[in-house]
Order: C-alpha cells, then sequence, then structure tokens
C-alpha cells in the first residue's frame, strides 16, 4: 500500500507530464484552441532551421561524454582495484559528486575560454598574448568543452556506482583464480569481473546517457548556440512569445524522448557486442601476455592521467570561480586579481542570501522527505519480488526532464499548486527519491539481519528493533543518503523553474541568470556558495554518524 | 521565506468583474469569453486613448488621484511579484530600493522574480491561461515592450481597464513629445502596460584597440573584416541582437518607407537581402566564429573588458560608465553611436489579467513611473537610463534635479544622442528573426 502511493507521488505528475508533451504534440492544445489530431507539429518541427545540427549536437554529446565517462571509469576501477593509492584518488575525486552541475560548467567556462584563467597564467611571458587571442573556444564547434564538463561530472558518478557494484561481487578470489590460471590481472579483471559490472552498472550508464543527452544548464554556458543543442532550443521554443511555438515544443520534447531511447539502444547494443567480445576472448583463452610490461605500464599510467584531467580541470576551473569572487579588478593577463575586495559581496548579499536560503531549506526538506520515504520503502520490501516496483521508482531519471516537465507544470497549475513550496518539493522529489534509493539500498540490504533476531529474543519489538538496532547501526548510509539527496536536489535547474514558476530562486537558477549578465564576480560567489552548501552538508553528516558510532567501540571508523 | 501566499491575496482581487462573472464549465473553455469580453474592452481603451491624446481627460486628475487614493488603500498588504530581467546588477539593485520604498510608503511587498528572458514570464501566463486559472496567478507585474507585449495583447493576457492611463504619475508624461509611451513599437498600448524607461541603441569601444570607431553599418563591415573574432551581437531574439539588426537593416537598405509598413505588405525576401549580404560578409569574422552569440548585451561587457571583443552595444546609455565605475571595463572605453542615428524605444511594465495583487502592482507601476523614482534611475551611477517622463511638466525642483544628474565618463551628451532612427513596424521583429534563424542556424 505505501509502495503503491510511493510510485504513484512518482509517477503521476511523470505520466501526466508526458500527456502534456505528446498530445500538444499531435495537434491537440485546447487553450490555444486547437482540438484537432494531426502531425502539423512535427511537420513544422522537422522544417526548423539548423535541426540536423542540433540533434548531432545533442546525440554527440551524449555519447560520447557517456562513453568516455564509462570506459574511463571502468579502467580506473580495473587498474586501482584494492591498491592504496586508490583511496586517496577517490577521497580527491568524491568532492566533485557533491557539487551541481552549473557549477562545474562555470568552472570550466572560467578556466578554458580565451580571458580564462589557464590563459591568463601563461600570459604574455610564454604565450606574449597582451589581449585575448581570437580563438574559437568555450564553446567549440563541436561542444567538447561540454563533453569535457560531463565527464568532469559523471565520471565520479560512475566511480561511486562501480564501487558498490563491485562490493557485490567477490573480485579478489576472482582475481586470484585468473591469476592461477596465468592471467594478469588485467586480463583477469576483463574476463572475470568486468562482465558482472557491466551488468549491475546498466541502470546507472542510462541515467548518465539520458542526463547528457538533454543537458539544458550546463549546454547554455559550454555549447554553441546557433543552433544550440535540441534540449537548449525546446526551452527556447517553450519560452517564445509566439505561442504557436508551443507545438512545436511539444513535438520536439517527444523527438528528444526518440533520440533518448536511440542513444539507450546504441548504448545496450555496443555493451552487448563489447561483452560477446570478451566472452570470445575469454572462449580462445586470451592472456594479453604477448604485450610487452612497458607498454601496458605506459596505458596504465596514459589512463589514469586521461580519467583524471577533466576532473582536475573542473577543480582548476572551480578555483578560478572561487578567486573571481573575491576580486574587484582582475584584467587580462594579470595572473591573479589587480585589486582584491569584497565589492561585489555587497550586492550579492542582497540577491543570493536569499537564493542560497531557498537552496539550503529545499534540499534539506526535500532530503528528509525522500530518505524517509526510502525507509518506508526498504522497510516495507518483503523478502524477493518487488524489482519490478523498484525498476519504477527510476523513471524520471531515465526520461529526458525537458520532456515531460511543461506537461508537469500544466497539472500542478491546474491542482493550484504551482508556486508553492510543496509543488517544488515534489517536483524535486522525483529526482531525488531515486538517488536516495541508489545510495541507501544496497548497503541497506546488506544488513545482516541476525542482529534483529537477536534483539528479538531479548523481547525487542518491531518498532525499537528498527529504531535502536537497524537504523542506529545504519546511521552512516542514511545520513550519506540524505547529503546525497541534497546535493541532487541542490543542482537541479529545469525542475525548480518549471515547478516554483520561476518565483523561487535557487543557488543554481540564479548562478545560470547571473551566466548571463555582467562580471564574474556574483557567479564566482554564486558558485563557491554552491560548492560550500553541499561540502558542508556531507561534512555535517558525516561527523554526526561517526560521533554517533563512536559510542559502540567495536564499529572502528 | 518561500514566496508562495498567492492563495490569500486571490481572496482580494479586484479584477474587472466581466471576467469573473462568466461560469466556466470545464477548465479549458476560456477561449469563448475572452473573445467576448476583449472587444468591449478594445472599444473602451481605444476610446480612453482617443481622449487621452485630445487632453479631455487630464480634468479629471483629482477624480483619479481619489481613484488611485482608494486603490493603494486595498493595495496594503499586497505581495506584488514583480517578473523582471535580471542579467544586470544595477537593475536589481534598483528594483530592490524601489521596493523599500513602496514597502515603507505603500505597505506593499514587491518581490523581484528575476528572469532570465522575459518570454519566461509570458509562457508561464500562458500556462496559468492553460490550465484555466483565471485567478490567483503567480506574475503580478512584468516588465515588457515591443514583440512580449504584441504577443501578451494579442492572446489576451493583460489587465485590460486601461489602467496605465489612470496611474497619477502619467499625468507627468507628454505623449506628444514622446509619442513611444502610448505606442510600443507602433504597436497602441492602450493602456495596458505602463512606461517604465527609454533606450537607445549604443556602441561601446576600447581606445585602446579602435581609435576611431566605424561610424555607419558599412564602416562596421569593413573593420570587422580586418579584426576578427573583436565583434558580435547578442543571439536574436534576444531584444538587443534584433535591435542590432533591425539597425543594420534601416541602414544598409535603399528603401527604408516599407519597414514603416507591416511585413506582410512587402516582399520580405528582398526587403531582408541587403541584410543578410552585410551578415554574409561578417559573420565568419565574428567572436568564437560566430558558433555561440552572447545571450544578452549585458554579456558583452565582460568580454569587452578582458579584451576579447574591441566594440560592444548596449541598450543602455550609461552602461559603458557603469563598467567603468564597477571596475568590469578599462577607463579607456567611450560610447559612440553611428551617424545615421540609432534605434530607440520606450519599455513598460503591464498586469497579467489574472494577477493575485492587480492593485499592488499598479500602487509599484505609478511608484516606478514618479519624478523620484524617475531621477533616480536617470541617474548613471545607479542605473542610467534615460526618463519618460516629459521635463516641462515636472515642478521645478525635479526639473532641476534631472538637470544636475551627473553623467559618467563614457556617456555622451543627451545632444549627442539625439539622431535616432525610428523603429520598423513590430511584424518585422518576427520576420527578422525567423530569417536570421533559418539563415544562421542551420550550418
Amino acid at each position: 500500500m505505501v509502495r503503491i502511493a510511493i510510485l504513484l507521488l512518482c509517477l503521476m505528475p511523470v505520466a501526466v507530464g508526458l500527456l502534456g508533451a505528446i498530445l500538444p504534440a499531435l495537434g491537440w492544445f485546447p487553450p490555444l484552441g486547437e482540438y484537432h489530431f494531426s502531425f502539423q507539429p512535427f511537420v513544422d518541427f522537422f522544417a526548423q532551421p539548423g535541426l540536423r545540427r542540433s540533434l548531432y549536437l545533442s546525440l554527440s554529446v551524449g555519447l560520447l561524454a557517456t562513453f568516455l565517462s564509462y570506459w574511463l571509469a571502468m579502467f580506473l576501477l580495473a587498474i586501482l582495484y584494492g591498491q592504496g593509492r586508490a583511496g586517496f584518488l577517490f577521497r580527491l575525486i568524491s568532492p566533485l559528486l557533491s557539487v551541481p552541475h552549473i557549477t562545474i560548467a562555470v568552472g570550466f567556462l572560467f578556466l578554458l575560454q580565451p580571458s580564462g584563467w589557464l590563459s591568463r597564467l601563461f600570459s604574455p611571458w610564454l604565450t606574449g598574448w597582451q589581449r585575448p587571442p581570437n580563438l574559437n573556444i568555450v564553446p567549440d564547434e563541436n561542444a567538447f568543452v561540454l563533453v569535457l564538463a560531463l565527464i568532469a561530472k559523471e565520471l565520479p558518478f560512475l566511480l561511486l556506482m562501480g564501487l558498490s557494484a563491485l562490493s557485490q561481487i567477490k573480485v579478489r578470489p576472482l582475481l586470484d583464480t585468473a591469476a592461477s590460471l596465468g592471467y594478469g590481472p588485467l586480463a583477469g579483471w576483463m574476463h572475470l569481473v568486468q562482465p558482472q559490472l557491466a551488468a549491475r552498472l546498466r541502470l546507472a550508464v542510462l541515467i548518465v546517457m539520458v542526463f547528457s543527452i538533454s543537458v539544458v544548464d550546463m549546454a547554455i554556458l559550454l555549447a554553441p548556440s546557433t543552433p544550440a543543442p535540441l534540449a537548449v532550443r525546446i526551452l527556447t521554443w517553450f519560452r517564445d512569445p509566439d505561442l504557436s511555438y508551443q507545438f512545436i515544443a511539444a513535438a520536439a520534447a517527444v523527438m528528444q524522448l526518440a533520440c533518448a531511447l536511440l542513444a539507450c539502444v546504441i548504448w545496450v547494443g555496443t555493451d552487448k557486442a563489447i561483452l560477446f567480445l570478451i566472452a570470445r576472448l575469454s572462449a580462445a583463452g586470451q592472456r594479453f601476455s604477448r604485450l610487452p610490461s612497458s607498454f601496458v605500464s605506459a596505458l596504465k599510467k596514459g589512463g589514469v592521467i586521461l580519467a583524471v584531467w577533466p576532473c582536475a580541470m573542473a577543480c582548476f576551473g572551480m578555483l578560478a570561480a572561487l578567486i573571481w569572487a573575491f576580486a574587484d579588478i582582475w584584467r587580462y593577463p594579470s595572473a591573479l586579481p589587480d585589486e582584491w575586495g569584497l565589492n561585489a559581496w555587497k550586492y550579492a548579499y542582497i540577491s543570493l542570501g536569499q537564493a542560497t536560503l531557498n537552496s539550503l531549506v529545499l534540499g534539506l526538506v526535500t532530503a528528509a522527505i525522500c530518505v524517509s520515504l526510502a525507509l518506508l520503502w526498504l522497510q516495507t520490501e518483503t523478502a524477493k519480488g518487488d524489482k519490478h516496483a523498484e525498476r519504477l521508482i527510476y523513471i524520471p531519471l531515465l526520461l529526458p526532464q525537458i520532456a515531460f516537465l511543461f506537461g508537469m507544470q500544466i497539472l500542478l497549475i491546474w491542482l493550484g499548486f504551482d508556486g508553492l513550496f510543496l509543488a517544488l518539493i515534489w517536483a524535486h522529489s522525483l529526482f531525488v527519491f531515486p538517488y536516495v534509493m541508489l545510495s541507501l539500498a544496497p548497503t541497506w540490504r546488506r544488513f545482516d539481519a541476525r542482529y534483529l533476531a537477536i534483539a528479538a529474543t531479548l523481547g525487542a519489538g518491531p518498532l525499537r528493533r528498527f529504531l535502536a538496532i537497524k537504523l542506529a547501526m545504519m546511521t552512516l548510509p542514511v545520513l550519506t543518503a540524505f547529503a546525497v539527496g541534497f546535493a541532487v536536489s541542490s543542482a537541479l535547474y529545469l525542475p525548480t523553474i518549471f515547478a516554483s514558476n520561476g518565483r523561487v530562486m535557487t543557488l543554481t537558477t540564479e548562478a545560470v541568470t547571473l551566466a548571463a549578465g555582467a562580471g564574474r564576480q556574483n557567479l564566482g560567489i554564486a558558485s563557491l556558495m554552491q560548492m560550500a552548501l553541499p561540502l558542508c552538508v556531507f561534512l555535517i553528516c558525516d561527523r554526526v554518524a561517526r560521533v554517533r558510532l563512536a559510542r559502540f567501540s567495536f564499529f572502528k571508523l | 521565506m518561500f514566496l508562495c501566499n498567492h492563495k490569500q491575496a486571490a481572496s482580494k482581487m479586484d479584477a474587472p468583474s466581466t471576467f469573473f462573472d462568466i461560469k466556466l464549465r470545464g477548465h479549458f473553455r476560456m477561449r469563448i469569453p475572452f473573445h467576448f469580453l476583449k472587444y468591449r474592452q478594445i472599444f473602451r481603451t481605444k476610446f480612453l486613448a482617443l481622449m487621452m491624446a485630445s487632453g479631455l481627460v487630464f480634468g479629471g486628475v483629482s477624480a483619479q488621484a481619489a481613484d488611485f487614493e482608494l486603490m493603494a488603500k486595498k493595495a496594503r498588504g499586497q505581495t506584488v511579484y514583480f517578473n523582471a530581467w535580471g542579467g544586470s546588477p544595477q537593475t536589481n539593485s534598483y528594483i530592490a530600493w524601489a521596493g523599500s520604498q513602496i514597502k515603507s510608503r505603500y505597505g506593499v511587498t514587491l518581490v523581484h522574480v528575476k528572469l532570465t528572458e522575459t518570454a519566461d514570464a509570458v509562457a508561464r501566463i500562458l500556462a496559468e491561461k492553460s490550465a484555466g486559472k483565471t485567478r490567483g496567478g503567480s506574475v503580478d507585474l512584468v516588465w515588457v515592450n515591443g514583440e512580449n507585449f504584441a504577443s501578451l495583447k494579442r492572446q489576451g493576457l493583460l489587465r485590460s481597464d486601461s489602467w496605465a492611463f489612470a496611474l497619477p504619475s502619467f499625468a507627468y508624461t507628454d505623449a506628444e513629445a514622446l509619442p513611444g509611451i502610448i505606442s510600443d513599437f507602433a504597436n497602441p498600448t492602450d493602456g495596458l502596460e505602463s512606461p517604465w524607461g527609454r533606450a537607445q541603441l549604443v556602441f561601446g569601444y576600447d581606445t585602446q584597440f579602435v581609435p576611431n570607431p566605424p561610424r555607419s553599418a558599412e564602416e562596421l563591415a569593413n573593420w570587422i573584416e580586418k579584426n576578427p573574432g573583436r565583434f558580435t551581437f547578442p543571439q536574436p531574439p534576444d531584444f538587443t541582437g534584433t535591435s542590432f539588426l533591425k539597425q543594420i537593416l534601416l541602414e544598409v537598405s535603399p528603401d527604408k518607407g516599407i519597414f514603416a509598413a507591416p511585413a506582410s505588405e512587402a516582399d520580405t525576401k528582398t526587403a531582408l537581402a541587403p541584410l543578410f549580404s552585410w551578415l554574409d560578409r561578417v559573420r565568419p569574422r565574428l567572436w568564437r566564429g560566430g558558433v555561440k552569440s552572447p545571450p544578452n548585451y549585458t554579456s558583452l561587457v565582460q568580454p569587452l573588458g578582458d579584451g576579447e571583443l574591441a566594440i560592444a552595444m548596449a541598450f543602455n546609455p550609461a552602461e559603458f560608465s557603469n563598467g567603468i565605475s564597477q571596475g568590469i571595463l578599462p577607463d579607456s572605453v567611450r560610447t559612440y553611436i553611428h551617424d545615421a542615428g540609432t534605434l530607440a524605444n520606450v519599455h513598460f511594465v503591464a498586469i497579467p489579467f489574472n494577477a493575485s495583487a492587480a492593485d499592488g502592482a499598479q500602487v509599484v507601476a505609478n511608484f516606478l513611473l514618479s519624478p523620484e523614482a524617475q531621477i533616480r534611475k536617470a541617474n548613471p551611477e545607479l542605473w542610467g537610463d534615460p526618463t519618460v517622463l516629459s521635463i516641462p511638466k515636472l515642478d521645478a525642483t525635479d526639473a532641476k534635479a534631472f538637470a544636475d544628474l551627473p553623467r559618467g565618463m563614457a556617456t555622451l551628451s543627451p545632444a549627442d544622442l539625439n539622431r535616432t532612427l525610428p523603429e520598423p513596424h513590430p511584424s518585422w521583429v518576427g520576420v527578422i528573426e525567423r530569417a536570421w534563424m533559418a539563415r544562421y542556424s542551420a550550418n
């Protein structure tokens, strides 16, 4: 019953939202006086100029970003798993997980554009540039910067999901067996671990794919605009003062859905083909033993560097954003501000104060609700089955946001919820809840039920068993899931503008607005706040959990 | 903290009663009553505007003042959601100041909903109409002009009782001296929107890199060819971007007369041909090779300061002085306009048909149009937007305050700015934008 209610809450807006795109796409939109079904919207859509280029940009960015992040993540896992250095690397990369997408995009903008920090650091002493060079980068024609920025964000996510999946696979014995048969660690990994890992990561990769193909906020900053990728153009069409564009926007939203589907099919197909190839190699007993060891070690080093550099650039970019927040005057080509100061903070106090507070409250409330729902969901889980029901909660992540948010906005207005805090929480929860589940479910299920059995024999009732034993021992994963939920909520752009009627500013919506305005200082301050908030929540949650668990001396943390 | 009290405000609504007397059977049955109402109201507003123009209505100023007093009383306690583009810190600070004044004088709370594009608000009002939300709407006041206004007006999405002509502050304007205040891009305002400020297209250049700025479309094209990557314009349908295209079109067209008439009366392909041959010439040499156009004019300021751009444009004559005083621009930046003159127009505030706080919104509009608010707005250190008021109609103190306003180091004098080009008929906006999209989005 509870689970059905949760599913309904998550899926009903999505279903209505999709209808709200599909019906107008077929010409049925009573508010504009259209009651006849036709394919005219699609005809008009396909007549739009530059469509091929927009589709190409969307698909190429989505596919490239997904393939690169996935394979780089797999490579990192294969060579670093179980090594001491790995822990350090993961700790370095994992803060990126909590940073909103738009902040990463701002970082790349501040770092790589011709007047960016990188160019300033090497000018004029090395390059001789007294003014920014005339280079067509950020954005470049093919939106490679957007691909880089997406990798910087998605690679850590896939690494984390990979680590979580690996904990369910008995990696060590598998590799030992392979070694005893003369397979090196990498070959053994490829034959025995990778196929299992791939199967477990499919959901995560599809989420990444759909997100990358339909990303809007990062693309506004980093992709070409003449024409822009499809998702950005859909938003423009929805906003066009000429209301007949609503039909084209709806048809485009349906096409965006089709594109996402196509990309997922391409992904699954390639993945299957690669697994088939691995199976053939395994059958042939391919040990790659003829490859010279120098080549292998070069490959390893190259792979690590390749995987780490988008993340490193993101970090440098965010550092540049931090510096801008404290720069009163910073002329090209000075490597550091000419005048440091807090001038921009006076303005930021007025405009960003409210946005910060909104982000904070919205994130905390949404995360708290979603964690509670996740606990309800997990507690009401029957021993087996329910697998199908659980897959359904990921649907909002597997559909392009732009495809159903406009329709959902109409639903919210119709219910009289639009602009209410409640509507925002609801819209955010659609996206936060699945991530909370992703974070919490595996650990929760691995809980050793014998603790509960012992408690029961000592006379503890069900509520007490849940609160005093399970929840108490699970404090760390529950609070981590909470922090994850907060980070997801604070990064959401489209759901915020659609559900709040644009009335509630969060740091993310504010950053997109500021990026289209004068002065980098304010954007720097917004980025600083966006980095600080999720990080603080993570640190506080971690601290609380550790203090709580320290009482049980046998939990060595 | 979360801005969601329009529910309570809805009950205090006072919108034209004709609107709500009609019982809607379903949520999507609004269209019919709308059409019925529109004709009556258009007649009413047209009539009023006519009277205004002939000076008949000003006799009734004291009656209006009394009406306004009554309305201000009703507005007390309301929260007005002002949907206005929020990309400029000056504008945002100005609106914050106006909010604090309005709060202390009228007890009305002003919330600035910062838009990236005004079309967002248009889309939202439409979405509300779609869902049958005829009252308690989320937008109380919106900053518009030109195409967005035309669209709102055409779709019947605006409060239509000529409220703007009835505001006490409207008496300080002079529609004969500045026709733009009752005709928005040649589209009669019908009192659906209240004038707020004036704008003119100006160019800013860095004297370090450009000793003699190009003062015509032809010279500009030559300059761009010699200086690749140092010039760009905001991407149409951005307001300034489209205006820039109109500016070039007016300069390079042999027959300028056709643009005063609706686009449907002309052979648009031939009419736009000179513009596109100009654009074809410069496009490969625009900033970033033309693959990205900045979203609006304020985002040209930072690249100008960095030296990525050498010439930028703005719709606010004080923009470049502002940039210098904020330290974004070096003090080597100056402003210029083309010898043939540049486009100039008026921007407005309008109230949607379903506004939750229509009284409060009118109080705000009236304050924004008051001499006090207009003096502050014209101050280049705070915003620098020229006033829509008629100086001869002000009392001596206010007139002096306008005369005494400082002028930024990079701002042109009113005398230098007096060469203006008339706006083409609003129907050209869409034609130019679509043609631009079709030609330059495709490759």
